[in-house]
Order: C-alpha cells, then sequence, then structure tokens
C-alpha cells in the first residue's frame, strides 16, 4: 500500500502527552462554538449534533483505515450493532443507554474481531471488497431476522424523556452528548499516536512485510486497532439510536451515507491525521444538509450528484486531505522565510 | 426431480447473468489492479442507453449492443484516461474515485429521469423455449451464449493477439512487461475501455430481463466481487465458471433456503473461498497478496 497522508509527519516525534492533550482539547473547544451560539436553534442544532457524531465515528474509522491503513467498508455493521443492541437492551431489558452503550460496543467489537479474523489475509482493495460485501450481507440479514431488528420496519423507541433514559426535550443536549463523545475519541487518537499500538499500526500501514520482519505480529496489530475502532463505532451507534429513536436497515446499512461516509469524511479532512476527521465532517456533513435542503426537493438525488462529483475531485486533487494541503502549505510557508 | 432441474436451468441461466457482468469486472480488476465499484453503474448506464436507442429510434436491444458497446468503451476510456490514470499509484484513492462515480452515476440518472422506472421486458423477454421439457426465457438463454461467446472470444483475444499478450505480460509483472517494451499505461487504457464495453454489451443483453432502476447497479456488482473472488484475479475462465457457480449457489439457495437471504449466500462464498483460498478457483496463488502492493 502507498503511505497515505501524513508519512513525513509520522516520522516526526510527536510532542509529549500531556501537551497535545491540552492543544487538541483547545481545538476541539473552538468547535464548541456554534454548539454555544446556535443551541436553541433546532435546525442548526440537529446539524451540529450529526457534524459532533459524524466527527467522531470518522475519527474512529480512522484508527483502522488511517492509522492502520485498512480501508475497512464494513463498519456500518459495528454501527448498526451498537444501534440495535442499546435500543433492544433499553426496550427489553429497562437497561438504561448509558450503561447500555457498554454491552453494545463489546457485543461490536466481538463481531468486529470475528469477521477480521479472515478478511485480514487480504491487503488493500481485496480487503475494501470483503468489508463491503460483509455490510451488504449484515443489510439483508437485519432486514430478514425479524425478532431482533424489526425487520424492515425497524426500531422505534417511544419518546420518555429523562436522563436515565437519554432521551431529552431540549435539543442541546444532545447535541452536547455528541460533542462530549467527539471529544473522547479524538482524545483517544491523540493517546493511540504516541502509544507502542499506534506506531506498530503505522509501521503496519507503510510496509507490512518491513513491519513482520521488525518482530511486529501484524494480525494482532490489525485486531488490536480494529477492536478499539469498532467499540468506538459501537457506541457512537447507540448514541446515534437513542437520538433519531427510528432505526431500520436502510438508515444504519446505506453505504454512502453510513459505512463510505466515515471513510469519505475522513479522506476528505486527512487521513491519518489527529483533527482530520474532525474537519471533514464540518465540511461535510453541513454540506449535505445545506445542497439537501437546496436541490432535493427540486432535483431527486441533486445533493449527492454533487457529493460524487466532490469525491471524485477530492481523490484527484486534495490526495492528503485538507489538513494534508494545509500542513504542506505552511510548510512551504516556512521554508521560503 | 423436474423442481430439481428447472432450479438447475434458472441457476445456470442466472449464472449466465453475473458471468456477463463480471468478465469485463475481472479483466479490469486483474490488469489495472482497480477495484471498479461502478461497474454495476455502466451496466446501468448501458441499460438506460439501450432503452434510450429503443424508444427514440425503434432499435431494439440485440441491434442497440453494436452501438452501444462502442459507446461504453468510449466512457471507459475517458473514466481511465481523466480519473483513475492520474491516480495509478493510490489504491485507496482509486477506491474513493470510482465509489464517487459510482454516486455520481446513480444520481445523475436518478435525476434525469426522476425516479421513474422503465422496461422493455414487455416487448421482449416474454418469449419462451423449450429445451428437454424445461421452459427457458429466450432473453435469458441469449445472455447465456452470449457470455459463453464472450468468455471464449476473450480468452482466444488474451492468447492469440499481441494486444493480448502484452495485457497478459502485464498481468504478471508489470514492471518486466515495460522492459520488454509493452506501454503499460496504453494496455491500462486499452483493458479499462474494454471491461466498460464488456459492460456495456451485458447492460445492452440484461435490458429485456430486468425492469431499469437507477440503482439496478447495485444488484450486479456484489456478486460481481463474490465471482471474481470465488474465480480469481484476471482469470476470464474463473470469472465464467464463478458466474456460473455462483448463479446456482443462489438458485439453489433460493428454492431450499430463502430467497431473502441471497446476499448473506453471497458472503458465506466469500468467506469459505477467502479463508480456503484467497487466490480463487483459477487464480494465480498469491496474487491476491501481492499483485497489489506495488504499485509504481
Amino acid at each position: 500500500m502507498s503511505a497515505p497522508a501524513d508519512s513525513e509527519i509520522a516520522n516526526v516525534t510527536p510532542a509529549p502527552l500531556a501537551a497535545a492533550l491540552v492543544k487538541y482539547s483547545g481545538l476541539l473547544l473552538l468547535s464548541a462554538i456554534p454548539l454555544a451560539l446556535f443551541w436553541n436553534n433546532p435546525y442548526w442544532i440537529n446539524i451540529l449534533a450529526y457534524t459532533y457524531l459524524f466527527a467522531a465515528l470518522a475519527a474512529a474509522w480512522n484508527i483502522i483505515g488511517g492509522f492502520g491503513g485498512q480501508f475497512s467498508l464494513g463498519h456500518g455493521v459495528f454501527f448498526a450493532i451498537g444501534a440495535y443492541a442499546v435500543a433492544r437492551l433499553y426496550l427489553d431489558v429497562g437497561l438504561t443507554p448509558w450503561l447500555g452503550i457498554f454491552p453494545a460496543a463489546a457485543l461490536a467489537t466481538a463481531v468486529a474481531l470475528l469477521i477480521s479474523w479472515p478478511t485480514f489475509r487480504l491487503r488493500g482493495p481485496f480487503f475494501a471488497i470483503a468489508t463491503m460485501a460483509i455490510n451488504e450481507a449484515c443489510f439483508a440479514l437485519a432486514n430478514y431476522s425479524d425478532r431482533i431488528t424489526g425487520g424492515p420496519r425497524g426500531i422505534l423507541i417511544p419518546f420518555r424523556a429523562g436522563f436515565a433514559n437519554m432521551i431529552f426535550v431540549e435539543r442541546w443536549k444532545y447535541a452536547l452528548l455528541m460533542f462530549a463523545f467527539m471529544v473522547i475519541v479524538v482524545l483517544i487518537t491523540v493517546w493511540l499516536r504516541r502509544a507502542r499500538l499506534g506506531h506498530y499500526l503505522m509501521a503496519v500501514r507503510a510496509d507490512e512485510d518491513a513491519a513482520s520482519a521488525a518482530g511486529i505480529n501484524v494480525l494482532n496489530v490489525k485486531l488490536q486497532g480494529m477492536a478499539l475502532s469498532a467499540f468506538l463505532t459501537g457506541i457512537g451507534g447507540g448514541l446515534f439510536a437513542m437520538y433519531v429513536r427510528v432505526i431500520d436497515p436502510p438508515t444504519l446499512f446505506t453505504l454512502p451515507d453510513i459505512g463510505v461516509k466515515f471513510a469519505l469524511i475522513t479522506l476528505i479532512g486527512g487521513i491519518g491525521t489527529i483533527i482530520g476527521p474532525v474537519v471533514g465532517a464540518i465540511l461535510i456533513v453541513p454540506l449535505e444538509n445545506f445542497l439537501r435542503g437546496w436541490l432535493g426537493g427540486e432535483i431527486p438525488g441533486g445533493h449527492l450528484i454533487v457529493l460524487g462529483a466532490l469525491l471524485v475531485a477530492a481523490a484527484l486533487f486534495l490526495k492528503r486531505g485538507v489538513v494534508g494541503a494545509f500542513l504542506a502549505a505552511a510548510r512551504r510557508f516556512r521554508r521560503a522565510r | 426431480m423436474e423442481i430439481f432441474f428447472n432450479i438447475l436451468l434458472s441457476g445456470i441461466l442466472l449464472g449466465g447473468i453475473y458471468s456477463l457482468v463480471s468478465i469485463g469486472l475481472n479483466l479490469i480488476f486483474g490488469v489495472v489492479r482497480i477495484v471498479n465499484f461502478a461497474q454495476g453503474e455502466l451496466v446501468m448506464l448501458a441499460m438506460y442507453a439501450t432503452f434510450f436507442c429503443f424508444a427514440k429510434f425503434g432499435i431494439g436491444p440485440y441491434y442497440a449492443v453494436f452501438l452501444v458497446a462502442p459507446l461504453m468503451f468510449v466512457v471507459g476510456l475517458a473514466i481511465q484516461r481523466i480519473v483513475l490514470q492520474p491516480l495509478q499509484s493510490e489504491p485507496m484513492m482509486q477506491i474513493f474515485a470510482t465509489f464517487g462515480l459510482l454516486i455520481l452515476f446513480e444520481n445523475s440518472v436518478l435525476a434525469i429521469t426522476r425516479g421513474e422506472g422503465y422496461s422493455l421486458a414487455g416487448t421482449y423477454s416474454r418469449a419462451v423455449i423449450d429445451i428437454f421439457g424445461l421452459k427457458a426465457s429466450v432473453s435469458r438463454l441469449i445472455v447465456f451464449l452470449a457470455a459463453t461467446a464472450i468468455a471464449i472470444a476473450l480468452t482466444l483475444f488474451l492468447q492469440r493477439t499481441m494486444a493480448g499478450k502484452a495485457i497478459r505480460a502485464v498481468i504478471q509483472d508489470r514492471h518486466s512487461a515495460r522492459l520488454m517494451g509493452i506501454n503499460v499505461s496504453r494496455t491500462y487504457l486499452l483493458t479499462f475501455a474494454l471491461g466498460s464495453a464488456l459492460a456495456g454489451v451485458a447492460g445492452a443483453l440484461l435490458a429485456p430481463i430486468y425492469t431499469l432502476s437507477p440503482y439496478i447497479g447495485g444488484n450486479f456488482i456484489l456478486a460481481a466481487f463474490a465471482v471474481v473472488v470465488l474465480g480469481g484475479l484476471g482469470s476470464v475462465p474463473g470469472a465464467y465458471v464463478g458466474g456460473l457457480a455462483v448463479g446456482l449457489m443462489e438458485a439453489f439457495a433460493g428454492y431450499y433456503v430463502d430467497p431473502a437471504l441471497k446476499q448473506a449466500i453471497w458472503f458465506i462464498i466469500f468467506v469459505v473461498v477467502l479463508v480456503l483460498r484467497p487466490s480463487g478457483l483459477m487464480g494465480q496463488v498469491g496474487a491476491e497478496e501481492v499483485g497489489l502492493r506495488e504499485q509504481n
């Protein structure tokens, strides 16, 4: 595989953990400014909640997709498992979602390990195809297994407001929840970038054979990265379920909306960078909402035409993402001085 | 017993459809080493082009194929030249770009047709032929025969002609091929265009069978990937045999298990093949690992 994004940055020794945590917390607080400004505006609050949630999910994808270089298109599966499990635990057992997200994420992790074990033999595009197939197979299974997922009708979580139920009358509380989730996930990636596992993952991305020759257990490292990524994605799915309160297979498994969206946001923002997923989400989620509102009524699929064209253009002209382009420009500026 | 033979026949005919769609994909996959997620959408575009030929000029699909295939050849040239060639050394970005093309094509057609479904079925797919007492739809039989003919012709082309030999040399080792004086990027261009033209043939011949929808590509692409994995990277006979195998499995599973689970069936095929023999039934052992790494 070609080393994506920041191969130059990856060689630089990162700043110490404590300093980096403070720096990135500060950066993330900037993204809370719109939340403070628009907390009472239902239209913007909805967009913000989605933006934070997808920033977190993209950051979770980035762990295995960016640092590990494993281009998974199957993260919708872990997302959906988290969503279904939290909903089922809440509705059937009465378990509060605050606790329900943990067994749900653990289940997502277990499934991730189970399907990753055979598919991690594959490299590059083959891995992408296999994970995409898994997503589609689970889509079919979710439609089929009526008793667990409610089949095509989906699951409806009744509106019973209350902190213990993670259901709020005030919409800004959801946005705040998603913001907190995003902060946690991004700070985990800050830690990972400096941890042994993070270095191993980047070594695997750069050259699997060399990593293996250097004594790294490649499969083990990939599985650990995937486990962490899937766990966080499962939590995100649970939060999503409690936010929208209606979950059915198309909302959880449609590739351009979920599984591929995580990758898309990360790539546009800057794959393999810490802040890239957040930047990508800030650009993509509001843009898509705006385009849907602007074109959706006039031209069916209009907003997706723009998004598809944007994807191709980004692949051609923005290979390192916005963050990569920014860093390259900064480097050139420094050299010119 | 008659039920068994009926399922067998419908499985083979379905397999013909999958073979026809997969051969082009596998050629591109094997040679250019690109996972063309938009291949199903190329088939879809060809189906709409065929319908357009019929609706506007009264050209039937079995004549239109001679217009649509060259048209898709040109479309393929354009995609490879404009989008994929600049990304030659970036496999991740290629996935990204072909997925973008998928979304772009699908929704452009949706916007143009406004989601209205078109169908040639009334005119063409009624005819039925009797084979040893079994009823077979003529249009599906034509697809099966076309897939067989294309598989043979393409194999001969790859074995006998200079251009075909160049393509095979690039499959084996692109660096050595370049040293032998083969123009690798022109071979890529030719191969991608050829794969698109085959999608054009598939689209024209499938137009009488399916109701047209912008999303129909999704029906083919996953099955086609299962076929490619099963048959082996870049192998034309592999794609043909793999297509038949997937068609048969789907037909039997549909009857004896549940038609709603066909995608789960493809997935099981995927995993079993991936675990037992990642290079596919007819692919070169190790190609799935070694072939995709160096992209210089």
